[in-house]
């Protein structure tokens, strides 16, 4: 499937899903940004990140703990 | 008369301490500037003077006695709530005393005004605003940058020499850049907090100062950390140059002068420059995308979303439904992302001490359409700008801009990173780099104000 066409179904139908409604131009604005940044999201989701030990609650004023 | 108005921030303090200028003069001629030189410029969205006299006269002998500072709109004030720039905010918001109200009343200072911001602090450029948008003083046809757009046109402008903003994705740094003045986003955690609406949920934002130069910048933000931020030398610097798109897919007067400005400081500090690979960079990027934007989602339903203000822009209302859309899956990736954006760097600042990169890899775009050409193309300024600001924010890391040249008189900037806690080093390397250029970039003020102007 073409993104554009991926678009074209997905955000209605997403927007429909959570009761959302959208006028012309938002419909516009969220079509562009989906189209921006759908392609690393599905980058992203297919990061191999299966060794990562999520960080639980990190303590961001200071490096992690060492491994 | 202009009453101490173009002394910088601790030459205010100093003098009135002194007993060299009255701050109730300064008060007043501040107001007065405002009231001159703001209604080209829509940085300041409110003043209030009444308010502002109380406050100095109420003032303790503080660090800051009687220095007039403007302040985000993202920050209540006890007598005002913060507009976060929008006609609605998502978010309960009241008028109180947010830790850097009581960071600036506690070491004296007077807060003058509100500064303009990007509706909803969405943006790097500054350009959408409730309030109308705040012009560059450098050219007001350019952005002054987001979403610190006020407080950054109001300290270029020379309205005041200090301002605090706040950094959830690059929001001081971006208009720091753009507006040729040093800005420091500050370690996660280390500066006022208190108050901001999304103080208990944020792991992105942090308060921070706006100034001239480092040294204007030590002083606002000892006062927001409530700690002194003392002075070094930064000897024998070891510099990390990122190299990638964030340094490479820059535009040439950007990149050459960012050059120029790492060698200044390497030379400056005896120090050493090193290549360094971050491949986790781009995916970092959108995590703190990511996270950033679903931490403001904990308010909004969908029936809320069909009823936003219509005071909203398309943009922001468009911008606020899609952000619903984003699969949880990509949250939680994003969060292993973070765990090894930060264990890469931890490793890293074993090597080096800082980090540098462009702050924005192109000079402030046309408010009308923020868009920037790079090497690559022609890309929106956000897309562009977000490559270099988003890592200190998922990480936690501090990170400053210090203005380094221009192109098409317009100031360019470098951004330097460090470890966590090493918010100091940062601020001694920015006074370095001033050392090294002969503080020609600090001290350069915009043709609107007379000057020359800024030639590369």
């Amino acid at each position: 499937m073409e993104a554009s066409e991926h678009t074209n179904d997905f955000i209605p139908a997403a927007l429909a899903a959570y009761g959302i409604e959208a006028d012309e131009i938002e419909l516009a604005v969220i079509r562009a940004a989906h189209q921006t940044l759908w392609p690393p999201i599905l980058e992203l989701l297919n990061l191999d990140t299966g060794e990562v030990p999520l960080e639980r609650d990190p303590d961001l004023s200071q490096a992690p703990p060492s491994q | 008369m202009s009453a101490g108005l173009d002394l910088s921030l601790r030459q205010q303090a100093a003098a009135i301490a002194a007993g060299d200028l009255d701050p109730a003069e300064l008060l007043d001629a501040t107001l007065a500037r405002i009231e001159e030189r703001n209604p080209a410029l829509n940085a300041v969205v409110e003043t209030f003077p009444e308010r502002s006299r109380e406050m100095l006269a109420a003032a303790p002998r503080g660090p800051l006695y009687g220095v007039p500072i403007v302040i985000k709109d993202e920050w209540p004030l006890p007598w005002r709530a913060q507009r976060f720039g929008a006609a609605e905010m998502l978010a309960p918001a009241a008028p109180g005393e947010s830790g850097p109200y009581r960071a600036l009343r506690d070491a004296g200072a007077v807060i003058v005004g509100v500064g303009n911001m990007h509706e909803l602090g969405a943006s790097s450029t500054g350009n959408i605003s409730v309030y109308g948008p705040a012009h560059n003083p450098w050219n007001p046809e350019r952005c002054p940058g987001g979403s610190s757009s006020g407080p950054a046109a109001s300290v270029a402008a020379r309205l005041v020499a200090g301002a605090v903003g706040a950094d959830g994705v690059g929001s001081i740094r971006y208009p720091a850049a753009y507006c040729g003045l040093t800005g420091l986003k500050p370690t996660f955690g280390r500066s006022a907090m208190a108050g901001h609406h999304m103080a208990e949920v944020s792991t992105t934002i942090v308060s921070g100062a706006l100034c001239a130069d480092a040294a204007d910048c030590r002083a606002l933000d000892s006062v927001l950390f409530g700690e002194e931020l003392a002075a070094g030398e930064p000897k024998g610097l070891r510099i990390g140059v990122i190299r990638g798109e964030v340094s490479e897919d820059v535009a040439p007067e950007v990149r050459e002068a960012c050059e120029a400005a790492i060698e200044d400081l390497r030379r400056e500090s005896g120090g050493e420059v090193r290549e360094i690979e971050l491949p986790e960079l781009a995916a970092a990027t959108l995590a703190t995308v990511l996270i950033a934007n679903s931490e403001s989602l904990g308010g909004v339903t969908p029936q809320r979303l069909n009823e936003l203000d219509p005071g909203l822009s398309p943009l922001g209302r468009g911008l606020l439904k899609y952000r619903v859309l984003v699969p949880a899956m990509a949250t939680i990736k994003a969060g292993l992302v973070r765990t090894m954006a930060r264990q890469t760097l931890a490793r890293l600042f074993e090597e080096v001490d800082v980090l540098a990169c462009p702050t924005v890899p192109a000079v402030a775009p046309p408010l009308e359409a923020p868009m920037v050409e790079l090497p690559s193309g022609i890309v929106t300024a956000d897309e562009a700008n977000v490559r270099g600001g988003a890592l200190a924010n998922l990480t936690g890391i501090p990170a400053i801009s210090v203005p380094v040249g221009s192109s098409e008189g317009l100031p360019v900037a470098l951004q330097l990173q460090a470890a966590w806690g090493r918010d100091e080093l940062l601020l001694d390397a920015a006074e370095a780099l001033e050392r090294a250029n002969g503080r020609r970039w600090v001290e350069a003020t915009p043709p609107a104000l007379g000057a020359e102007p800024l030639e590369a």
